[in-house]
């Protein structure tokens, strides 16, 4: 008995000991994980984060979700030679944006940024032809200020199709979708209910990028132009015909896919939306567009950074913000529109 | 697209060419990626890698895959255009080109609602002289 008693004490100690090893460690990760932490991308990947982890700056442990989309798209390897190749000034800025490119494509998983940039083309588009009408219109007033008489009626015809234009905004038709296949398109921010199916008219101008274009198509080739003209360089396959076109509607989703890309819509024209309003507020008198002028980059990437809200409550983020933030944008061109519109009735006394 | 849909057994696909490896008849990447243009995949693969892109693929549905592929290419080269800002420039750009229309349209607006009011004090005024 003697005999085994003395076995049991050893095998006793090492328990106790193998107990204590084990709370001090689990102490230690706690404590690492507390103080310093391992980072976001380190805690995904399930390694050690070391003191020199070229993803810690960018990846807080709090915010899993922000390495998530960025490795899901680029790849740690893909991300860490991006870094590599960039001055250190530049590579907070590359981080930025690779985690909005990332977040977009988690939103957006067909269209990504493409479909922002389409969606931002859209919206110079429906501007460009609001400023000509209401310019004509300026135009048709400074006139009537010499020739009162004459031109009350044709104050009230312009009155008319500037109503006409206030109705297809207010339905969301001024979208000059050809349809291939008959589908109707909804754009992104169209300001009726999700479910309304509109008739698209065939053929309206478009002068932004592409001046000679009269037909309106936001295709991933006038992107390029943009991006042409951001860079000016020539495209690496830009001779080919782009095949974003070939069998769908210009640009837009169709309708099929519009029920599930609402919220996405919804969210990114949130964010849209805010960006509009915060750099509306904070945006200085630029005469001139500098596109390689990074520090108006810089800003609108700290406007994002601001904006974002990467926690796991980005849902009620999109459905909270997504209905009350798209009416700015709309606000703002149907509201003035339809004052303009009211004037014009009001001005046209035979 | 389809021409090469239907080439693609004739052909190794412009991936299957980069990666040096057999292009087999349920390749992912072929329908999307043709032995004609080698730098798309060539690009994508640079920045995404061809597993992301093949896992992305799978998550989408297949009507919508092309449009996938063709906004990765748009992203890739625009990222490698531009290492730092990538497609993130353009969009930065074109949300100026809002905001600068927008305001002109505001400005325009308010010179309208002017002329508006000061046409319409000329009318009432015709009007108080008409009924005087």
């Amino acid at each position: 008995m003697s005999q085994i008693k003395t076995i049991h004490n050893p095998i006793g100690s090492i328990e106790r000991f193998l107990d204590l090893l084990l709370i001090s460690l689990i102490v230690y990760m706690t404590l690492k994980g507390g103080t310093s932490g391992a980072c976001a991308a380190c805690k995904y990947q399930r390694r050690r984060c070391a003191a020199d982890c070229p993803l810690a700056p960018y990846f807080p442990a709090e915010q899993p979700k922000l390495f998530q989309n960025v490795h899901r798209l680029f790849g740690v390897r893909s991300i860490v030679k991006i870094l590599e190749n960039l001055d250190e000034v530049q590579r907070p800025e590359a981080m930025k944006s690779i985690i909005f490119q990332s977040y977009v494509r988690d939103r957006n998983p067909v269209h990504g940024c493409l479909g922002i940039t389409q969606q931002l083309q859209y919206m110079i588009w429906v501007a460009e032809e609001e400023l000509k009408a209401v310019n004509s219109q300026l135009q048709l007033y400074r006139n009537g200020q010499n020739h009162p008489n004459p031109h009350n009626m044709m104050i009230h015809e312009i009155g008319e199709k500037q109503e006409d234009l206030t109705s297809q905004l207010d339905l969301g038709m001024g979208l000059p979708v050809n349809t291939n296949q008959g589908n109707n398109t909804i754009p992104f921010f169209s300001p009726v209910s999700e479910t309304q199916q509109l008739q698209q008219p065939q053929h309206m101008s478009y002068c932004s990028e592409v001046n000679n274009n009269h037909d309106y198509n936001p295709t991933p080739e006038s992107c390029k132009e943009v991006l042409n003209n951001h860079n000016n360089t020539s495209l690496a396959w830009g001779q080919s015909q782009f095949p974003y076109n070939h069998h769908h509607n210009y640009g837009f989703m169709n309708q099929n896919e519009h029920c599930s890309e609402t919220k996405n819509n919804n969210s990114v024209m949130a964010i849209q939306s805010q960006l509009v309003n915060l750099q509306m507020a904070s945006n200085q008198q630029e005469e001139e567009v500098d596109v390689h002028n990074y520090d108006e980059i810089h800003q609108f990437l700290e406007i994002i950074d601001e904006s974002q809200s990467f926690t796991e409550t980005k849902e009620v983020y999109a459905s909270s913000s997504g209905e009350s933030s798209k009416e700015p944008i709309d606000e703002i061109g149907e509201k003035e529109l339809r004052r303009a519109a009211t004037c014009f009735s009001l001005t046209s006394v035979n | 697209m389809s021409s090469s849909y239907f080439n693609y057994t004739n052909s190794p696909c412009a991936a299957c060419k980069f990666l040096r490896r057999k292009c087999t008849s349920d390749c992912v990447f072929a329908p999307y990626f043709p032995p004609e243009e080698p730098t798309k995949f060539a690009n994508v693969h640079r920045i995404f890698g061809a597993s992301n892109v093949s896992k992305i693929l799978q998550e989408v549905a297949p009507h919508q895959r092309e449009d996938a592929v063709n906004s990765l290419a748009y992203e890739a080269e625009a990222r490698l255009r531009d290492p730092v800002y990538g497609c993130v420039g353009a969009i930065s750009v074109l949300q100026r080109q809002v905001l600068g229309l927008q305001r002109e349209l505001e400005e325009t607006n308010a010179d309208i609602m002017r002329y508006a009011s000061y046409l319409g004090g000329e009318t009432a005024s015709v009007y108080g002289d008409r009924r005087g």
